[in-house]
């Protein structure tokens, strides 16, 4: 290890709440503890769905035992003459400030060069009343600019990261659309290849493979619409969905409705992603919103050219168009449908594909993620 | 001063490291030097310099260079460099340079930065400006990093901020070459923004030019084109603050600005020459073209308002350096810029001068023009030299077309005279290829209205005495007592005035342009209704577009007073009172208030029976399938309440029913209370049906490209906007459809209930079969009243192109054929009549030369008529093509961009190629090819003609809307 050894400190929403934010900060956490960082993943409350982490070789604390005091910001007269409304806001505003002093004390504890990660916007809340004073402070965005721009983080990324050390988005395009926000100390960091798996997909079995929760954003309803113009071209091929959710049965009715009941398999939630990725020859990523997906990387990881909506910065920047995947227009299924049909058409093509996906998707490996990290530690001191 | 050991140790140092290295390099050795140049500007001096040690990038040295000062700015400099040891130096010139180039010469070489960055004292860098100049420098090892400058209006009301070039930094990129991005060399220039590699400085020994102005446009254009890669970055990076009152002020004298225009010209000069040596005739190009589109505009908008001497010194200087601007770039301007600099070379100051009034005034037309072989020209004179022809040609701008009351006519004051209260006023006003003719009844008004809209409760008018055609213009001659012009004083200070010109009753409005300065002098005596106090007099200015205004002239003491007055407590609470008066009423009327009007209000008013509602094409239109019921309607002499509605005009609409305006509380009224809607697009997507009421949805064509939720648009949409969407859908009773392609394509993408669809046929295409009935019946094709009304003569066949909607973006409605419409002419023009239709979204030009040969009928409301006019149809993906399939005539499909529009755009049900029942062309010499005989491609094509028809037009049988009416309202049958 040639850097100084740090003490980093990860903050987010929850230490364990079941998602991709979670599985992240560990997988780093657990990377910075392997080169000799002295790490701390701090959750600001209980999750509502938790995530089993297994044994961690770093301390967690988490701030709240029962989830702070929900109070929305005070609108026009009537919201602010609202007594109960404003005495669960005077609530709130006095646990926060009793939390932030309990960072704050984390943090006096921290060698000088500590780094502060916080990971979600809500968290930076707790952060930004805490005395940082000599810490280098990072505020991530995990998602798309364009998909957080259609909720409320649009506004409380710009309110709360405005003054951090570094805003970090997923990619280069994602930090330049926040800079013209206004965002000035933007800059970004991809996310690291969760594995590497030792053997490829043999690409013997014709699969397509869709995996992600059966929600409105990862698109499974386009993903049929798009399957139904390509099935009837390749009788031979199946449509695996990994994955459930709250919209399960409504997808389930729309594929009856659209006549797919004989080539769409729903193989539920798998605890063996990489095998599921295994059994494919093909990918498919049919989302609304992404940020850097996981899914896609490690089908490319296994070998598996993709046919993906380019519904994010993060998706283009993974899949070089035309190299190792294919790219269609966000919610253009008739497209989509056509790049299905040019991979599961040539054998040939997918081999190569896929190929190419496998070696080029390895640029995020974690190595040279861990790399970037360090080096921007280094940078924002200077 | 320790300028001795600053330049030693210059000497001594070893190079810089490499770009790409990390860390903060040899001890004492900052990664970024800020070179804060400094004259007579003490007091500002510490706040730029504050902004460079308030930088997040805390590696950061200030150099500040004093020009010799004589306001103690070096002794602030130096008090702060006594402040911050090791982060501040200071050092002066010997002598005062005069510029900005000497002071920054001198920073680079006192820079020990491995980056320099410029800072003027008056300005400041953004907090995290050098941080991401270095990120950006030292992840790519551009040799010069730029970002986004603003320009901040200090003294404006609300700090107003101007970004500079924005597009330039709309994302990171780095260039190899300048090349790839003429536009950063040819428009930012300036050297402030930026961060160069010092030693990249050092070894292509850039440095600034020294007495002379505009320095930076040499340094930056230098820096550009040696630079091995440029990385440009969307950050904002620097305030250049502007103090407007200061700008305003600083009107120098004619020798001045003469000197600056001769500075310009040979800094221009010395980065042609730059461009030349280095072979970089792309942005030799692209700065020809920015120099007539942008610097010349500058000073020519300046010519008005200058006297003769001045005007002649510039035209000669102008006109030297002309001569070095590559023709070809007048092709890449707009028509106005490349016609000012061509009578600029000539000078032709006759027409120059209004030509300028035009690039002031954008759309104004300020030369009489002249026609020529069937093209427009600006002006009658140099059409004899090519090049001039070519230049002055402004047919493409359409004023051939245009009716008078569409034309902002430039309005020449000629004299001025006032005495008394009384201003005598006279000029002349342009007549554009005589669109005024010669017996037009004429009549004139002189109106003079506040400028600030909110202030302007009355305007007062004049009528003209007199009016007359003297030669190619219109003169007038007017006078108006001010004694009548009551202003209220202070708030409405300036009055604007315009003459409004009747032509056969049709009025046209024009501003008065005082062309030569001193024309209009002379203070008249005013009484403001907020008394005299304020004001006692008005004098004539003229505005910065040339139009003559008149300005209250204030009363000095008396304007302390008032001044005071207007910012005091009082005051303030009044205007804060108007302004929400104001706002509350633009809520009132705005559209979430008439949206709950309707629900809450009408809705709950009763049905009316016999109340329909008609709307064609959200009002723009009287036209299609709504049309065609009503006419029905009509015809059967039934007993009922009709309503249409109309967006624009009611013009065009029936004399014998309700118009009313879209979106006017009579229309949401009439809606809430109809028992039934008849409409072929939609109703405001926010009105709930009431249940009472039935909505006939006509709809208005079937279906090529994909609709509804089979376009991505839609189906990106979340769950709870689709089902907010379905619901604006599950308002149709009733959707009519012509075939079972309908069924398949339309109804399952708007995701219609079987029971909704109405297989009828559509009403507006009953003319059609019966066209073709009768044809068939008597083997003669009737042209009807139409053909006499466009005046085509028997002898020729028609053809009609309807091409489908084109959208160019940014705005634009201006669509271009693609085809070469003089040839086509030229080629067809014995045989055949075109008639021309674009969308009613987009509109054509075509040339005069094409008169009775080509004609633009996209301002005929319904498309039926025209469809059974033409003897064959031209289109690409129009569903026209599925209606005049009913009248079994030739059709040609001209797809010249099909593969684009079919795959890259939303993606269509069908392969045209394959079922098009006519021949599908990609290039005009194909279509001229096949157009050569319409009979022989209306044999050849007659089985996929039939089979085309079979497939999508099998329910239009002629009967539409006879069914339509016997469905839904013969109960209202007399008797």
């Amino acid at each position: 290890m040639t850097g100084p050894q740090r003490d980093v400190f990860f903050v987010s929403n929850s230490v364990d709440e079941l998602g991709g934010v979670t599985s992240w900060s560990h997988q780093m956490a657990r990377l910075f503890t392997g080169r000799g960082h002295r790490v701390h993943v701090v959750g600001i409350t209980e999750p509502a769905v938790p995530q089993e982490l297994g044994e961690l070789p770093y301390p967690t604390t988490t701030l709240y035992d029962v989830h702070p005091p929900r109070v929305g910001p005070a609108r026009g007269l009537r919201g602010r003459l609202d007594v109960a409304e404003r005495r669960l806001r005077a609530e709130r505003a006095a646990g926060m400030r009793e939390k932030a002093a309990e960072l704050t004390a984390l943090f006096r504890a921290a060698r000088p060069g500590a780094v502060v990660i916080v990971t979600q916007v809500w968290a930076m809340e707790w952060v930004e009343l805490a005395d940082t004073t000599g810490l280098t402070v990072i505020g991530m965005s995990h998602e798309s600019f364009e998909y957080s721009r259609k909720t409320s983080r649009f506004r409380r990324v710009r309110k709360h990261y405005k003054d951090v050390d570094r805003m970090l988005a997923l990619t280069r395009e994602d930090a330049d659309l926040w800079i013209r926000q206004g965002m000035d100390n933007a800059s970004y960091m991809p996310n690291p290849l969760p594995f590497v798996p030792e053997v490829p997909s043999p690409r013997i079995e014709n699969a397509v493979v869709s995996v992600g929760r059966l929600t409105d954003q990862k698109g499974i309803d386009m993903l049929l619409d798009a399957w139904s113009e390509v099935a009837p071209l390749h009788p031979d091929w199946r449509l695996r969905i990994y994955g459930s959710g709250e919209d399960e049965e409504i997808l389930r009715k729309q594929c009856t409705a659209l006549g797919l009941d004989d080539s769409v398999d729903w193989m539920g939630r798998t605890s063996d992603v990489p095998g599921a990725l295994r059994g494919g020859s093909v990918f498919v990523l049919s989302s609304r919103g992404e940020g850097f997906p996981l899914a896609l990387m490690e089908a490319m990881a296994t070998g598996l050219p993709c046919a993906a909506f380019d519904c994010a910065p993060g998706v283009h920047e993974i899949v070089r168009d035309g190299e190792d995947g294919l790219l269609a227009t966000l919610g253009n299924t008739g497209e989509l449908a056509r790049r299905l049909d040019t991979l599961m058409s040539d054998k040939a093509l997918r081999d190569a594909m896929g190929d190419a996906a496998r070696a080029n998707v390895r640029r995020f490996t974690t190595d040279e993620v861990v790399r970037r990290w360090e080096d921007l530690f280094a940078f924002l001191e200077r | 001063m320790d300028q001795p050991r600053a330049h030693a140790e210059q000497e001594t140092e070893p190079a810089a490291s490499p770009a790409g290295t990390e860390g903060a390099g040899e001890a004492g050795r900052p990664a970024v030097s800020v070179v804060v140049i400094v004259y007579n500007d003490a007091a500002r001096l510490p706040t730029a310099v504050r902004s460079v040690l308030d930088q997040t990038l805390r590696d950061v040295e200030v150099v500040v260079v004093d020009d010799r000062s004589t306001d103690g700015s070096y002794e602030v400099a130096r008090r702060l460099a006594a402040a911050h040891p090791g982060r501040v130096r200071a050092c002066r010139l010997p002598e005062n340079s005069g510029g900005c180039g000497a002071p920054r010469n001198r920073g680079i070489t006192e820079a020990r930065g491995t980056y320099v960055v410029f800072l003027d004292s008056d300005d400041v860098l953004e907090r995290n400006a050098c941080r991401n100049f270095l990120e950006a420098a030292e992840t790519t090892g551009a040799d010069l990093v730029s970002g986004l400058c603003v320009r901040v209006h200090v003294d404006a009301r609300a700090r107003k901020e101007v970004k500079w070039y924005p597009w330039l930094y709309e994302r990171t990129r780095t260039l190899e070459s300048v090349s790839e991005l003429p536009d950063l060399l040819v428009f930012d220039t300036l050297s402030t923004n930026k961060c160069y590699r010092r030693q990249f400085l050092l070894d292509e020994d850039l440095r600034f030019p020294v007495g002379i102005h505009y320095e930076d446009l040499l340094f930056s254009a230098q820096a550009y084109a040696t630079a091995r890669s440029i990385t440009l970055i969307p950050n904002r990076v620097y305030d250049w603050r502007v103090a407007d009152k200061a700008e305003a002020k600083s009107i120098s004298n004619r020798r001045d600005e003469i000197a600056n225009f001769t500075h310009r010209m040979e800094i221009h000069r010395r980065v042609d020459r730059l461009l030349a040596d280095r072979g970089l005739l792309d942005l030799k190009f692209a700065k020809d073209v920015k120099f007539l589109k942008h610097d010349l505009v500058l000073h020519l908008r300046e010519l008005p308002f200058r006297d003769a001497a001045y005007r002649e010194e510039f035209a000669a200087i102008a006109r030297r350096y002309l001569e070095s601007i590559d023709r070809a770039a007048f092709d890449e301007t707009e028509p106005i810029h490349a016609i000012c600099a061509y009578l600029l070379q000539v000078a032709d100051w006759d027409n120059l001068l209004p030509a300028v009034d035009t690039l002031t005034n954008r759309d104004k037309i300020s030369s009489p023009l002249v026609e020529r072989d069937g093209r427009v020209y600006w002006c009658a004179e140099h059409l004899d030299d090519p090049f001039g022809r070519h230049v002055l040609d402004v047919t493409g701008l359409g004023h051939h077309i245009k009716a008078v009351d569409r034309m902002f006519l430039r309005n020449a004051l000629t004299s001025y005279e006032s005495s008394g209260t009384t201003v005598r006023l006279a000029g002349r006003v342009t007549n554009p290829l005589g669109v005024i003719p010669p017996g037009a009844r004429l009549a004139g008004e002189l109106e003079f209205y506040a400028r600030r809209p909110g202030v302007r409760f009355q305007t007062f008018r004049f009528p003209v005495a007199t009016l007359w055609h003297a030669g190619e213009a219109i003169a007038w001659e007017g006078s108006a007592d001010l004694a009548a012009v009551r202003p209220l004083g202070i708030v409405d200070a300036v009055w604007d005035v315009r003459l409004h010109l009747d032509v056969d009753g049709v009025r046209t409005t024009t501003r008065l342009t005082a062309a030569e300065p001193g024309l209009a002098e002379g203070r008249l005596p005013v009484r403001p209704r907020l008394s005299r106090l304020v004001a006692d007099r008005i004098e004539p200015v003229v505005s910065s577009r040339g139009h003559l205004s008149f300005r209250l002239v204030p009363d000095k003491k008396a304007n302390v007073l008032v001044l005071r007055g207007v910012h005091g407590r009082a005051a303030t609470l009044a205007k804060s009172g108007y302004r929400r008066a104001r706002s509350l009423r633009k809520d009132l009327t705005s559209g979430d208030t008439k949206i709950r009007l309707y629900h809450e209000v009408f809705s709950r008013l009763p049905v009316r029976k016999g109340l329909v509602v008609f709307e064609s094409h959200l009002g723009r239109q009287y036209s299609d399938s709504p049309r065609a019921i009503y006419e029905e309607m009509r015809r059967q002499g039934l007993e009922f309440e009709p309503v249409w509605a109309y967006a624009d005009g009611p013009a065009g609409f029936p004399d014998d029913a309700t118009l009313v305006r879209r979106w006017s509380l009579p229309y949401l009224r009439a809606l809430a209370q109809a028992e039934f809607w008849v409409d072929n697009q939609s109703y405001p997507l926010k009105l709930t049906k009431r249940p009472e009421t039935t909505y006939i949805q006509t709809w208005h064509g079937s279906a090529l490209k994909r609709m509804g939720f089979d376009e991505a648009e839609w189906k990106l949409k979340s769950r709870e906007e689709q089902a907010e969407q379905q619901r604006t859908l599950d308002r149709f009773d009733r959707f009519l459809i012509r075939s079972e392609h309908d069924v398949h394509t339309l109804a399952r993408a708007f995701r219609l209930q079987e029971r909704t669809l109405l297989r009828v046929g559509y009403p507006r295409n009953d003319a059609l079969v019966r066209a073709r009935w009768s044809e068939e019946g008597d083997g003669r094709r009737e042209r009807g009243p139409l053909a006499a009304e466009l005046g085509i003569p028997e002898d020729r066949q028609i053809l009609l192109y309807a091409p489908t909607f084109r959208s160019r973006g940014n705005g634009q409605k201006r669509f271009e054929l693609p085809f070469d419409v003089e040839r086509f002419a030229d080629t067809f023009g014995d045989r055949y009549v075109l008639l021309v239709r674009s969308h009613y979204l987009n509109h054509v030009v075509l040339p005069p030369s094409v008169r009775g040969r080509v004609l633009d009928v996209t301002s005929y409301h319904d498309m039926t008529p025209l469809l059974a006019l033409a003897d064959g149809l031209i289109t690409d993906y129009s569903s026209v093509m599925f209606d005049y399939a009913l009248l079994d005539r030739p059709m040609f499909f001209f797809a010249y961009d099909y593969d684009a529009y079919v795959h890259e755009d939303r993606g269509t049900y069908f392969d045209l190629l394959e079922r098009a029942p006519g021949p599908v062309v990609r290039t005009e010499d194909e279509l001229h090819t096949v157009l050569g005989s319409l009979e022989e491609q209306s044999v050849k094509y007659a089985p996929r003609r039939e089979q085309f028809l079979a497939d999508f037009g099998e329910y239009d049988r002629g009967t539409a809307a006879r069914s339509v009416v016997d469905q839904f309202f013969g109960q209202w049958r007399r008797g």
